[in-house]
């Protein structure tokens, strides 16, 4: 009991970090229509540069992750501006898209490898006090990376239901081309998504390095696997959904992870996505999709 | 019959249009004029390029020959945002809600260019129109009915009360009751208001009883058009659309 309790304590706070990832990387697949497989090298880019601001530039973790916030949503603006979009105009199969994306991620990641070395990196940042209760042990940093997340999902609820750009962003998902006979600038809504989605990407990334403690350029590497089972599991393209992937694969990866090796934590959430993908490619929620 | 609808319609004019999709024509040198308080209604076979016609004049298919003006100004291939800002509400076929939007958000959305304090009052405008859909504001709109469907989708397009309504086989898939109703209170009430209405219908004897102009699209091209009354008088007419099984009422 103790092992499942302890494991669920981490997998609480992996299902954190990886539902600001999913979250953002959804919402790009449902407005825009892009499968961004570089998700995963932008979120460790901006680790990155939090910790330059961080390490460098002596600023306090928490400050310098606005840093990495910024990165995240401006490189993510300038992806699609400059990579993406000029490869939609063309017409081009989804496929190549994808192929794209794969293509910046190996550029992004082993490109940010190459400048900052292979060596382990880590956040000037206290783990603060380390809290005992209901048989979990989880540090003071991990519980302000959970609030952190809660807040998140409380603001993604705000703008998807409540404001005018939500409610655009909703409408550009279901059906771009009516979204646009009703008035709405889709171009404007799509950069605002690839904006506030990069601004998820950059906090995931910085979130995922303060909570793994050291990482590397490496790092974030496979944690598109991560990305697109918890995706798949709350149904492609539902922010809503990717909320409840995110808690279901951080908790099984991390739950296993205290039985099994953790280095199988990875395979776990393949099996998941594969399950997905067979018996309910529309996810849980079972609607084709729809943010 | 109160929402505030615009009773300053606007002429919708297409001069010798060509259009179609990758520069292949489908419709060719088309010429048609609707105009304020009027219904003007297109009919013709399947495949003879209605929806690419109307399509071509709301910007999601290009123009490829020929000019397209609503009053004064030119909107041949102009963005579909741009000439839903000029005034021109448009309805297809299908695809013609945001199913996952609740019906409120569907006219929301509809109302997406007012000034954000008119939106609420232009939605309780638009349900006097259509008071059913009063009792569904909050059911998404994939779980509506084909008639409740399409009384949304017309609902989105009046948030603007816009001058010029296109609208793309609006009794499609509905039944005849409800098609009756949406074509002789509703739409005909739209003109009747002073809207402009252009309007492609399958149902050709329906779409004579409530139209002031009427032009017959075959093959790309219209190769008839005429008041209802003197189409309903030339044999061909009578012929393809009232008398064989291609008639629907």
């Amino acid at each position: 009991m103790s092992v499942f309790l302890s494991s669920l304590g981490f997998g609480l706070i992996s299902a954190a970090v990886l539902a600001i990832a999913t979250v953002g990387f959804t919402m790009q697949f449902a407005v825009t229509n892009v499968l961004n497989l570089a998700y995963g090298s932008v979120m460790i880019n901006s680790a990155f540069v939090t910790y330059f601001l961080n390490y460098h530039l002596h600023l306090n973790a928490w400050v310098a992750m606005i840093g990495g916030v910024l990165t995240g949503a401006f490189a993510s603006y300038l992806l699609n501006r400059f990579v993406f979009t000029p490869f939609q105009r063309r017409n081009l199969p989804p496929i190549t898209i994808v192929i794209v994306a794969l293509g910046v991620d190996l550029v992004g990641t082993f490109g940010l490898q190459a400048i900052v070395g292979g060596s382990y990196f880590s956040y000037k940042q206290s783990l603060g006090r380390e809290l005992h209760f209901w048989g979990m042990y989880l540090s003071t940093l991990q519980l302000i990376i959970i609030g952190i997340c809660v807040v998140v999902m409380g603001l993604i609820h705000w703008l998807l239901k409540y404001t005018r750009l939500g409610k655009a962003m909703r409408a550009t998902s279901a059906n771009a081309s009516l979204a646009r006979n009703s008035g709405i600038r889709t171009q404007r809504v799509i950069s605002s998504t690839w904006l506030i989605s990069g601004a998820l990407c950059g906090l995931a990334g910085t979130v995922f390095a303060m909570n793994t403690g050291v990482f590397e350029a490496t790092s974030a590497q496979l944690y598109i696997v991560l990305l697109l089972a918890a995706m798949f599991l709350g149904g492609p393209g539902s922010a809503y959904g990717a909320m409840l992937g995110a808690l279901t694969i951080g908790v099984a990866t991390e739950v296993s992870a205290g039985y099994f090796n953790p280095e199988y934590k990875e395979v776990i959430a393949f099996v998941v996505l594969l399950g997905m993908l067979t018996f309910r490619p529309y996810g849980l929620f079972g609607s084709e999709k729809t943010i | 019959m109160s929402v505030e609808l615009s009773t300053s319609g606007k002429v919708l004019r297409a001069t010798s249009v060509s259009a179609g999709y990758d520069g292949r024509a489908i419709v060719h040198e088309i010429d048609v004029e609707a105009t304020p308080g009027k219904v003007v209604s297109v009919v013709g076979p399947n495949g003879s390029g209605k929806s690419t016609l109307l399509k071509s004049l709301v910007g999601v298919v290009p123009v490829l020959a020929g000019a397209v003006t609503v009053g004064d100004t030119d909107i041949t291939n102009l963005a579909p945002e741009r000439i839903a800002m000029l005034g021109v509400g448009y309805v297809p076929q299908i695809d013609d809600v945001f199913p996952p939007l609740s019906v409120k958000e569907n006219l929301e959305i509809g109302g997406y260019l007012l000034p954000r304090h008119d939106v609420a009052s232009q939605i309780e405008a638009v349900l006097k129109f259509f008071p059913r859909l009063k009792t569904m504001m909050s059911r998404k709109a994939g779980k509506l009915s084909g008639g409740e469907r399409k009384m949304l989708a017309m609902g989105r397009v009046l948030m603007l009360s816009p001058s010029v309504l296109v609208l793309d086989e609006p009794t499609a898939n509905l039944a005849p009751l409800v098609a009756t109703q949406l074509l002789e209170e509703y739409i005909r009430g739209f003109a009747d208001h002073g809207s402009t209405v252009l309007l492609v219908e399958q149902r050709a004897k329906a779409a004579l009883r409530i139209s002031d102009w009427t032009c017959v699209l075959s093959g790309g091209r219209v190769v008839l058009s005429g008041a209802p009354r003197d189409l309903e008088n030339n044999p061909l007419f009578v012929e393809s659309f009232l008398g064989g099984g291609a008639a629907r009422a």
